[in-house]
């Protein structure tokens, strides 16, 4: 029993109750079983999933009230999991953001079987995952972080990062560059010109 | 001024009312706003001009600077860095003001102007209005305080306004304007002010070289097989897909606003087609734009960034592109003289695929022989002038020849000549064009050097370093076919040089690189590296020869480094271009006479750079086009030092002697302007003749309007067009587009419905009422016993960066009280629980990149109970972030799914709260607000606020800080949280971190490390191209 527990622990237990539901199919990157539990999905130790298809929704608009009222309090992440299959969205929707939001529960919203299926495996495989890619972390090579850089003033592309960089050789340079040399570039028009010249030599802090 | 503006301004103040003015584009908005500004002065209140750019300002304020009979004070500027108590004593000083509608609708919403003290509003670039932009929701709340005021609008993009259903109406509306003022170029009093006494006018047709004529039409033919793809795709409506269309920027709006709704349907095929849509428009832009040097730069730019996803790029035409690109500016040719045959096959195959590796083959199996003996390959410089730059010249001799026949004609009117009769205007499209013309103009005098230049290089040992190559002479060989061409030759030796510093990196990174974009070009990528083994092909010669030169280039820049004081390449002086050009001549003199005959032979290979056909400028009398003159500001360049009239060679120099000098021809004062710079350079340099070097109709129109204001003036002016391009047809059909959309703008006018009660009470709200009335109605039903619903008004508290978006307008609407705050934390405050960061999608993958927003939901969730992302997809957008077929197979890091997940798993009380559009928002807001305590402003501005700072009172953080400047700060290497502060410290710019030394990094950033990291990166050599 205890490796059925470890594979238990492995895989997205589902509810009896999603028996039938195409969803399922669209579950390939991790393995799942039909389990006795009340949330649709169990997902972790502490996250479960509810399933709502918005169509379901406007025939039984007090569906996923009762089945939030059911779920334990002892869920650290609750989600719904909103498969957004009509074409007049705003009011359904509307009713289901703020039964999610009054009880706690997180509201995610797919387009497809495909998106809800991969939410689903997504959040069992990042069960354990740091947040190290939300903190702005990115590939370390010079370019990418040149890239990154220069594409902080808006509207500056990676053909005109290629540009500048050819054009004066260093990052360096093109942070001293003045106007004129902005503008002798091809493809930066003036705006562009202004407005890097502007992050590279307005103040950090303007007046006081 | 210009009668039909009294015009126009007489009907505007004649019914006293709110109107708003549509005229064409060049008929000098400025100063019509000038004379209105004017007129004002006479009253006492205050009038505020909205939405105005920088460059309308300035032109505005320069016109009330000429005018000396203004007796009011400048217009000043009334942004967010003024305290909020001097702006209140701005408001009431009755003078004229410059706005921001940022600061605008704050100072509105905290009832900080004294509205009954505002005599009017003038309202610019109406076109951009919409029914929730700032602008309508500051009229909405103006006209509530004040209903006498006036509120005029104005605009001179006809075209765009157009552009939508019913657009100008809807603007009508909701700036609750009464009377619509169309003042085309066609309108009679328009037209009889500007023909009275139109500018003598020369137009002038160029024709574009062989080559570039063969560009264009492999642009065209790309850009047509685009648009049949996108056709195919059957998800657009065909009518507007026109290649004339694709000439405009508006055509991808055209595009996009049809696409838009079902973009995530769409595959990345059809995504990357709109995509290279807009590339080549660019390059045919680009093509009668760029010197021949720096277009074929830009195209290896191109090559290098999008190479890779882009369609057209690997398409038959745009192979020729490359390659004619290539042949403007040089040529392979055998040590034997003979050109390298595979060129001309190449062009004129059509099979080319197949022929050229017919070719290879023949040269693998002839390779064994060739490589065992001396291969040599030389480059021979094509450098091909712009046909105009010629045209150019010629056009400026024939004036300052007049300018001399005027002179002895009579003595006493020569002061005036040289005073201001003979100032000449160039203008052009851009600052580029300008500086280059201008570097034509002024370098030409000084070329005196010997007429033919031939060096050949011996670069055996530079090629030790390369594959199986025995033995290689690369040769360069210089003709100097005119003056222009030393401008030509600086951009050329840049190009090489950037390759030889390419090839070095190259070396010293160790990567076996191979010569991709050559394999590209020649659309037989693969093959070709596999089979790059063999050193004659084609293409390596070629790139073996361009490296040649390219170090010998690098060679003599590193002398001339030495010598000279300009250390940076790129900022090569028309001094030292010279210099190299003597320096090649003399040092290399063995070589060139034993390439003597050679040479002589080649140069009937140089084409004739430009065969250009004048018309009416010598044989014939100047032609009068009876269509309007052309325009421009610009910017201004003087040119006036006396040397120049030293002289010019003429083009025909190079099959004389280099003895010629004599030939040489005066020019007259010269100024250049760039259009892109909009100035209202006509009225500064006051100039009698003026070359319209890149046909723009704006300046058309503007100088019309100069010469009727200016009726004793002798205006003459010549139009450069290149015949049968695309600039001469995109100048037509900018003509023929505002005239259409007068058109219709006229037609919408006679079956507009303008409603009578705009000055009713609450009219504001009655427009946007329709929705609201709804709703009360609904909940009274719904409530038991129909009770009134609860007086008290909802409030939400809104941080003031978020008054750039619609939302504020809209909750407004919707019958919410805001308060607009500096908010530390979050976006919008519902409830001291609840509060509210608002991402739209751009926004949403943007700053999950930068980690911002992982940063914004950590400091919401530790103040707030409830934080909420609400994540707002646009209503003419789909609501949906991919379709399923992008989802791939994998759970991947990047995808916007997995961000989600992770954010919401670190996050388990963060609340998504996910938006059809701006009005969805505003029901989602209003409901979760109920039962609900209103929130309390002071205590949300308190929150996140570091104590020791204190609160600083209304201070509007994103002005006080250069917002894309520290973003770019932060993410430099090195740069962390924890040390971006103290560099903002201890630099005022990001210019002045560039040069700050190692030592003073590690004092600011706390360490050896993070300072060298940082160091290295600013200072790393970027990887050259190729």
């Amino acid at each position: 029993s205890s490796s059925f527990s470890l594979q238990n622990r492995n895989a997205i237990l589902v509810s009896h109750r999603q028996k039938g539901n195409p969803l399922l199919k669209h579950i390939r990157n991790v393995k799942w079983l039909f389990a006795d539990i009340i949330c649709d999905y169990l997902l972790g130790q502490n996250s479960c999933a509810l399933y709502l298809s918005l169509r379901y929704h406007l025939l039984h608009p007090d569906y996923l009230y009762y089945r939030i009222k059911e779920l334990q309090k002892n869920f650290k992440l609750r989600v719904v999991l909103c498969h957004v299959d009509v074409e007049d969205v705003v009011k359904p929707i509307l009713e289901v953001t703020k039964t999610a939001l009054l009880h706690d529960c997180t509201l995610l919203c797919a387009w497809s079987l495909e998106e809800c299926g991969r939410y689903l495996e997504t959040i069992k495989v990042y069960e354990n995952k740091p947040a190290d890619i939300l903190q702005g972390q990115m590939d370390t090579d010079y370019l990418s972080r040149l890239n990154h850089a220069l594409t902080a003033v808006r509207r500056v592309n990676k053909t005109d990062v290629v540009t500048l960089g050819s054009n004066f050789g260093s990052l360096s340079r093109i942070m001293d560059s003045s106007m004129e040399d902005l503008a002798r570039c091809p493809g930066i028009g003036e705006k562009k010109v202004k407005r890097l010249y502007d992050t590279f030599h307005e103040p950090f802090r303007r007046a006081v | 001024m210009v009668q039909f503006h009294e015009h126009i301004i007489s009907e505007l103040v004649e019914d006293n009312n709110n109107g708003i003015v549509i005229l064409s584009s060049g008929l000098s908005l400025h100063k019509l706003i000038s004379s209105l500004v004017l007129l004002h002065s006479s009253s006492q209140n205050t009038l505020l001009i909205l939405s105005a750019t920088p460059s309308q300002k300035s032109s505005i304020t320069n016109s009330l600077l000429q005018n000396s009979t203004n007796p009011n004070p400048l217009p000043q500027e009334i942004t967010s860095e003024l305290s909020a108590p001097h702006r209140i004593s701005l408001y009431s000083s009755s003078s004229i003001f410059f706005i921001t509608s940022r600061i605008l609708i704050v100072d509105l919403l905290t009832s900080r102007i004294p509205t009954s003290l505002i005599s009017g509003l003038i309202i610019l670039n109406a076109h951009n209005i919409t029914d929730t932009c700032t602008e309508s929701f500051i009229v909405r709340i103006f006209r509530s305080f004040n209903k006498n005021a006036y509120i005029r609008a104005f605009s001179d993009k006809p075209h765009s306004m157009v552009s939508g259903f019913a657009k100008t109406e809807r603007i009508i509306k909701c700036l609750g304007l009464k009377k619509l003022h169309l003042w085309p170029r066609f309108q009679v009093y328009v037209s009889q002010d500007l023909e009275k006494d139109p500018p003598v006018v020369v137009d002038i047709r160029v024709s574009l070289s062989v080559y570039m004529k063969g560009i264009q039409k492999a642009i065209i033919e790309a850009m047509d097989g685009c648009l049949k793809e996108i056709r195919k795709t059957n998800k657009v409506d065909v009518e507007d897909l026109t290649v004339e269309n694709g000439l405009f920027k508006s055509f991808d709006e055209i595009v996009r606003r049809q696409l838009d709704p079902i973009w995530h349907t769409l595959g990345r095929k059809t995504k990357q087609l709109v995509m290279d849509l807009k590339t080549l428009r660019k390059l045919l832009d680009y093509l009668v734009r760029y010197d021949a040097v720096t277009y074929l730069k830009y195209l290896d730019t191109l090559r290098v960034s999008e190479g890779v996803r882009s369609v057209w790029i690997f398409a038959d035409s745009s192979y020729k592109i490359f390659e004619l690109a290539k042949k403007r500016v040089y040529q392979l040719v055998r040590s034997d003289g003979v050109k390298v045959s595979a060129d001309k096959k190449r062009v004129e195959n059509k099979k080319r695929k197949v022929k050229e590796d017919q070719y290879n083959e023949k040269e693998v199996k002839g390779g064994s022989a060739d490589t065992s003996t001396t291969t040599a390959v030389a480059l021979e410089e094509v450098l091909e002038e712009a046909p105009k730059w010629k045209v150019l010249r010629e056009v400026l001799e024939e004036i300052e020849e007049e300018r001399q026949k005027q002179a002895t004609i009579g003595k006493e009117r020569v002061e005036n000549v040289e005073d201001d009769s003979f100032i000449v205007l160039v203008a052009c499209k851009d600052e580029r064009s300008c500086m280059q013309m201008e570097d034509c103009i002024k370098k030409g005098p000084r070329q005196v050097s010997p007429l033919l230049i031939n060096v050949v290089i011996f670069v055996s040992a530079f090629n030790v370093s390369l594959v199986n190559r025995d033995f290689i002479d690369g040769s360069i060989n210089v003709y100097n076919i005119g003056q222009d061409v030393l401008v030509m030759r600086e951009e050329w030796e840049k190009y090489l040089r950037s390759k030889a510093e390419l090839h070095s990196f190259q070396t010293r990174s160790k990567k076996k690189k191979d010569p991709k974009g050559f394999g590209i070009l020649n659309g037989v990528v693969h093959t070709m590296s596999r089979e790059n083994a063999d050193p004659t092909s084609v293409n390596k010669l070629e790139h073996d020869a361009l490296l040649a030169a390219a170090s010998e280039v690098s060679g003599i820049d590193t002398k001339e480094v030495i010598v000279g004081d300009d250390p940076q390449p790129s900022a090569s002086s028309g001094g030292t271009g010279k210099g190299k050009g003597k320096g090649n001549g003399s040092s290399r003199k063995g070589p060139t006479n034993a390439k003597g005959p050679k040479a002589k032979a080649v140069k009937k290979n140089v084409p004739e750079t430009s065969k250009l056909e004048v018309s009416g400028s010598e044989n014939k009398g100047p032609e009068i086009a009876t269509g309007p003159v052309e325009d421009g500001f610009s910017h201004e360049r003087l040119l006036t030092r006396p040397s120049i009239n030293k002289g010019v060679l003429r083009k025909h120099t190079q099959e004389v002697n280099g003895t010629d000098c004599l030939n040489a021809k005066p020019l007259p004062p010269v100024h250049f302007y760039a259009l892109e710079n909009n100035r209202d350079i006509l009225d500064i340099v006051k100039p009698s003749v003026v070359i319209v070097y890149h046909p723009d109709m704006t300046f058309v129109r503007e100088v019309e309007i100069y010469k009727a204001e200016n009726p004793s003036k002798l205006l003459k002016v010549y139009f450069l067009f290149y015949e049968d391009s695309t600039e001469v047809q995109k100048f037509e059909a900018s003509i023929r587009r505002e005239n259409g959309a007068f058109e219709s703008l006229i037609r919408q006018k006679s079956l507009m419905m303008i409603p009578t009660n705009q000055d009713e009470p609450c009219s504001g709200l009655a427009v946007s009422g329709g929705p609201e009335a709804l709703n009360v109605q609904n909940s009274v039903t719904r409530r038991a016993g129909g009770r009134k619903q609860v007086e008290k008004e909802m409030q939400v508290i809104v941080d003031m960066r978020e008054f750039m978006s619609s939302l504020p307008n809209v909750l407004h609407m919707k019958g919410m009280r805001i308060i607009p705050v500096t908010l530390e934390v979050g976006d919008y405050v519902l409830s001291p629980l609840i509060c509210v960061e608002r991402k739209s999608i751009m926004d949403l993958y943007q700053s999950f990149a930068s980690g911002r927003l992982y940063h914004q939901v950590e400091v919401m969730s530790r103040y707030y109970q409830m934080p909420v992302l609400l994540i707002e997809f646009l209503q003419d957008k789909s609501f949906s972030f991919q379709s399923a077929s992008e989802l791939g197979d994998d759970v991947t890091p990047t995808s916007i799914i997995s961000k989600l997940s992770l954010l919401v798993m670190h996050f388990p009380r963060l609340r998504l709260v996910w938006s059809r559009s701006l009005h969805a928002t505003a029901e989602i807001f209003a409901s979760l607000k109920e039962n609900q305590d209103e929130p309390d402003e002071t205590k949300a501005m308190r929150v996140g606020v570091p104590t020791d700072e204190g609160i600083v009172d209304n201070d509007v953080r994103s002005e006080n800080y250069n917002t894309s400047a520290i973003e770019f700060l932060r993410r430099l290497p090195g740069v962390t949280d924890s040390n971006y502060r103290a560099l903002m410290d201890g630099c005022t710019s990001l210019a002045e971190l560039a040069v700050l030394p190692v030592e003073r990094l590690a004092e600011l950033m706390g360490g050896q490390r993070a300072a060298r990291t940082l160091r290295d990166f600013l200072d790393a050599k970027y990887p050259t191209l190729m």
